[in-house]
């Protein structure tokens, strides 16, 4: 069994991986990439060589290039201490032409070109843009450097990054005596209540194990997720962070900084992590903490975006198990009846019926007959805003249960082993609950751990209809949005998910059905 | 009584009763049967049920309306754009504006436009869109299925194959291809095809795996039957009624999924149902606006009820067994 399942995930993993490379190739080469200016206001403002410079560097952070500029090299060899200030000032003023540079910016320029053309970098120079005898707007002569990141490299990265290890060298900064100290009371809470907590100095986190009182209560950052950095979406911030921050309006509570200081706040301190430099950056810092560790989240009303999704998916799937299976146990057991005629209509309409349709019938018939609301509110704290999402997501799997339940028992009543208990003068219940539903039940196990994993991953339409801010709609905002990260990101996470949900389901199915077995040795 | 008397009796003579024949070896070869025509059988089974002729009258005058009504009339979305009295309007409103024809009787759209023949343009788009798909997807489907199912080395590669290409988000393949080319009629039928019809080949794959170590297919490859005839003769016969419910299930998928795209705002740029939909999507809950955003939602809906039971049936029908 060890051996079948270690080679099954093996399996999955390549799979995996195969899917993210896919992906990857489709938006990276085959999208022409300056359809990300598309939805960009500030791009279409620019004007001239301005607007080059922009679209290199948003090409840099959507991880399409490497890009320098001149100026940027010129500055960072005055930063690494390689020339003075005055000949930095000298050489960073390009002409407007090339043979109006001055002898110093002809030399730099020659180098810098030198040193990027042998790294494989194009260099380009753009000449100033003249409006009469002044430079028009935005029409600053530029000198740049870009070359392409590889399809390979950027995959071998983004895999190489995609758990990420805390660790006690993490910070460059000399931040004293590097190290973790675990402690049985978190100094947060004053440090009398008993709570355990590893705090570390020099990682990138200050508290890698805390408890608190948010789900799911004992919190590790030992190990991070990287799946992508979100840039449109949500601006540098993780896919990962971005499915599970909460959201909506600021929490405040009573926080007692580590300077002692006390003050209604909504940071949540435990989140901090290091930011170089920054304590003493800012009064505001400098005034609540006592070392760079600065960089915290914040406590909000709403839930994360997997929160909304997992939970409304959650109880639509037991809804629809505790519904559909008896019905369809029902339809089963009475076939041909009032109940299996009706049921059966249900089951065509749900099937046929495009699902926008009747999602948005569910709305109109929730909204005006029952009163309910139809437009989600995050920032109240009334339960009826989940009912109509919740019961848009249930009916159609309820159909959809109802109808293979029905389907895996009537072929079960066919059976041979159905025709000797009744002629061994067993009851027509008794044959049903005790011999045909334990079979017809097989099949449908191995779709539970689908469903509950899939609940993870939202429902495009039914979030998009009644507004809810759940991840449904991350996948489709990311690519209307052109945020490649943030699509490589989810299509991980999906992949991953189904995967998952294939092993669970069957080995889920091998512990209910011992007759099914994965290792053929035991047979 | 002798012989005679009883002839003379029932009228009859000795020779109408018993006549020598002479021994034919070819007449005693022939098997008398009642003669079977499969595709006689179904239909006989097919329109034994009368609500199956409704429902196949109804889906005549859906493919009539939307095929026919088109060609004859012209519709110019932007007719009355300049008449800013007839935007959005009741039926009846509308019929006492624009005069009483069949035009009007759904109202008005956001330009004025007839909510009528905008519904019957894009149920057009829709369909064609949902048969060409359905008909690209299930060839390639079947075909790759049986060879999948027979070939045990090509199993092997297909299953990876599949673990893969399953797990690529559809809606982001659509997406990407949309935006690669432009969004038009072709291009869709490209996105929905390209990876589209793995899962049915994937089902034929298993339907396959399932006949073909049958007892029949057995006695048929001993008796030294070619693979290719076998599954020609032996097992397609069988898959008719399975191919017939699945295309009575896929015809619907494809609109409902023309629907969805077009409301997540990735659909074609023609004016299919999907996109009416998602452009009157205010419409919906603005009282008097209803018209012109239930039209195309209830038609797309009766379109896809119609093709999936008439398919069903149609399929419960050439399955064999029912032809008792």
């Amino acid at each position: 069994m060890a051996k079948y399942l270690t080679k099954r995930i093996l399996y999955s993993i390549f799979s995996v991986m195969a899917v993210v490379v896919i992906v990857m190739i489709m938006v990276y080469s085959l999208m022409d990439r300056i359809k990300v200016f598309a939805n960009d206001s500030n791009y279409t403002k620019l004007l001239n060589n301005q607007k080059i410079t922009y679209r290199y560097q948003q090409w840099e952070s959507y991880g399409y290039l490497d890009y320098v500029s001149y100026t940027d090299y010129i500055n960072q060899l005055a930063l690494d201490g390689e020339i003075d200030e005055e000949t930095r000032s000298a050489a960073v003023s390009l002409g407007r032409t090339a043979d109006k540079d001055s002898e110093t910016v002809a030399a730099y320029v020659a180098e810098f070109t030198e040193y990027y053309e042998s790294q494989g970098y194009t260099v380009e120079r753009y000449d100033a843009v003249l409006a009469g005898s002044k430079v028009a707007t935005g029409g600053t002569q530029i000198l740049i450097a870009y070359k392409d990141i590889p399809l390979i490299s950027r995959i071998i990265s983004y895999f190489s990054n995609l758990f990420e290890f805390d660790n006690i060298n993490y910070v460059e900064d000399d931040v004293g005596e590097r190290g973790l100290t675990f402690t049985l009371y978190d100094p947060l809470y004053g440090g009398e209540k008993f709570s355990p907590a590893i705090i570390g100095n020099g990682t990138y986190h200050k508290y890698l194990l805390y408890f608190d009182d948010q789900f799911p209560y004992i919190h590790q950052n030992f190990l991070t997720i990287n799946l992508g950095v979100s840039y449109s979406v949500n601006l540098g911030i993780d896919v990962w962070d971005t499915m599970t921050q909460t959201q909506g309006s600021y929490v405040m509570r009573e926080v007692t900084y580590e300077t002692g200081l006390t003050e209604n706040s909504a940071d949540n301190l435990h989140t901090a992590t290091y930011i170089s430099g920054s304590q003493s950056a800012t009064a505001v810092n400098a005034e609540r903490y006592v070392d760079n560790y600065t960089s915290v989240s914040t406590y909000n009303f709403g839930r994360s975006k997997m929160g909304y999704s997992f939970i409304m998916g959650i109880i639509a799937v037991i809804m629809a198990y505790v519904l559909g299976l008896p019905l369809g146990v029902l339809m089963a057991r009475y076939k041909e009846g009032l109940l299996d005629r009706i049921g059966t209509l249900y089951i065509i309409f749900i099937i046929a019926v495009p699902s926008l349709a009747y999602i948005f019938m569910f709305k109109a018939i929730g909204g005006s007959v029952f009163g309910l609301p139809t437009t989600f509110n995050m920032e109240s704290s009334s339960k009826l805003y989940y009912v109509l999402p919740i019961i848009s997501l249930a009916l159609p799997s309820i159909g959809n249960l109802m109808k293979w339940m029905r389907r895996y028992m009537i072929d079960q009543m066919n059976s041979d082993y159905v025709k000797f208990a009744r002629s061994g003068g067993l009851s027509e219940t008794e044959i049903f609950s005790k011999h045909i539903m334990k079979n017809a039940a097989i099949p449908i196990v191995h779709g539970i751990p689908g469903s509950v994993l899939g609940a993870l991953t939202g429902a495009i339409i039914t979030e998009r209809v009644y507004v809810v801010p759940g991840a449904g709609n991350l996948l489709t905002s990311a690519i209307s949005a052109y945020d490649n990260g943030v699509i490589v990101g989810v299509t991980l996470f999906y992949a991953v998910l189904t995967v998952t949900s294939i092993i669970l389901g069957d080995l889920l199915m091998s512990m209910v059905d011992p007759r099914i077995s994965f290792t053929t040795k035991d047979r | 009584m002798n012989d005679k008397e009883l002839f003379e009796k029932y009228d009859m003579s000795a020779e109408e009763l018993f006549a020598r024949i002479d021994h034919n070896e070819l007449e005693s070869e022939k098997i008398t049967a009642p003669r079977y025509s499969y595709w006689k059988s179904v239909f006989r089974v097919f329109f034994r049920k009368k609500s199956n002729i409704v429902m196949l009258a109804l889906l005549g005058v859906i493919i009539a309306m939307s095929y026919l009504y088109p060609t004859f009339v012209e519709y110019d979305k932007y007719g009355n754009v300049l008449d800013a009295a007839s935007k959005h309007l009741r039926p009846l409103a509308a019929m006492k504006l624009l005069g009483y024809n069949i035009h009007w009787i759904l109202g008005t759209g956001s330009a004025g436009n007839s909510t009528f023949d905008a519904v019957w343009y894009g149920a057009q788009i829709s369909i064609s869109l949902a048969f060409v798909c359905a008909l690209i997807n299930l060839t390639i489907g079947v075909v790759v299925g049986a060879v999948w199912g027979f070939s045990k080395k090509v199993d092997a590669i297909m299953m990876n194959v599949y673990n893969v290409v399953a797990n690529i988000p559809y809606v982001l393949l659509i997406s990407v291809l949309v935006m690669l080319f432009s969004p038009s009629f072709w291009t869709m039928v490209f996105a929905l095809t390209v990876t589209g019809w793995i899962s049915i080949a994937y089902f034929i794959r298993t339907q396959v795996i399932i006949i073909r170590d049958r007892e029949y297919n057995l006695a048929s490859k001993c008796l030294g039957t070619s693979t290719p005839k076998i599954a020609m003769k032996n097992i397609l016969p069988f898959m008719t009624s399975v191919i017939v419910t699945l295309a009575a299930t896929e015809i619907p998928s494809y609109i409902s999924y023309e629907v969805f795209l077009a409301y997540i705002g990735m659909g074609l740029s023609d004016m299919s149902l999907g996109r009416l939909i998602y452009e009157a999507e205010g419409a919906m809950v603005t009282p008097g606006w209803e018209f012109e955003f239930w039209s195309p939602v209830a038609v797309s809906a009766i379109v896809s009820i119609v093709l999936y039971v008439v398919g069903q049936n149609l399929g419960d029908a050439s399955d064999p067994r029912t032809h008792m």
